[in-house]
């Protein structure tokens, strides 16, 4: 695919090859979002990847080692800093040089939830292992946001795993 | 596949998913690459720093038809 100067939604093979490189790096991650919903089997749309990771220097690291492996040593990636995503920027979106994923990195979600806080089970695909987290702990994210698609996401989670709100 | 009937929106909703042989992540990508093909995101490449959760919804839902 050629190069532009956009990210433009999810390419398969490109997601395969991040969740791989995830877990070739040792990263401690765990998948949220759409993509996290789709391997509990409630399946949306979406253009994005999104992950929490352990707040760590040294998992940081483990970050940028797995992205420079998927993404050929793109040098964007040398601007993702531990100092930062442990500080004041807790979420980094990276649109990579090629291809169309593009992939949101979170240490936090304001004061309540993190890497240590989401509920996580390991979900196998293609021989990769894959941490995502659970029904429950993706609606307690969902649940509470003021945007709609979350909404919509919580309610089907909800139905789905008849899950309550104390959940 | 055979017809499934419903009453309601709510009861169609509660229903499981037709049994498919395609694994549900599978099933996700397909839809992902189906729906980046007809309505493709421009979300510029390379990094960015977003302060809070809401900061990074914002310039999300900037460039990308999918809110």
């Amino acid at each position: 695919m050629p190069t532009t100067g956009y990210a433009n939604g999810m390419d398969r093979d490109e997601v395969m090859r991040v969740l791989r490189e995830f877990e070739a790096a040792g990263l401690e991650y765990v998948l949220i979002g759409a993509a996290a919903m789709a391997f509990h089997g409630v399946i949306r749309a979406t253009a994005d990847l999104d992950v929490f990771i352990r707040a760590t220097p040294e998992n940081v690291e483990r970050l940028r080692i797995a992205l420079r492996a998927a993404f050929q040593g793109d040098p964007s990636i040398e601007a993702i800093s531990s100092a930062e995503l442990l500080g004041e920027y807790p979420a980094v979106r990276y649109g990579p040089p090629t291809g169309t994923l593009y992939l949101d990195v979170l240490t936090r979600l304001g004061e309540v939830a993190s890497f240590e806080t989401v509920d996580a089970e390991i979900k196998e695909v293609e021989g990769t292992s894959v941490r995502v987290a659970t029904p429950a702990a993706l609606y307690r994210l969902k649940k509470g946001t003021v945007r709609l698609q979350d909404r919509a996401d919580a309610a089907a989670l909800r139905e789905r795993f008849n899950l309550k709100d104390e959940d | 596949m055979s017809v499934q009937k419903f009453r309601s929106i709510e009861e169609m909703n509660k229903a499981p998913e037709p049994h498919s042989q395609v694994p549900p992540f599978e099933r996700f990508l397909r839809l992902c690459a189906q729906y980046s093909a007809i309505a493709p995101n421009r979300y510029p490449r390379g990094v960015f720093k977003f302060r809070t959760i809401e900061e990074a919804q914002k310039a999300r839902e900037k460039y990308t038809p999918l809110k």
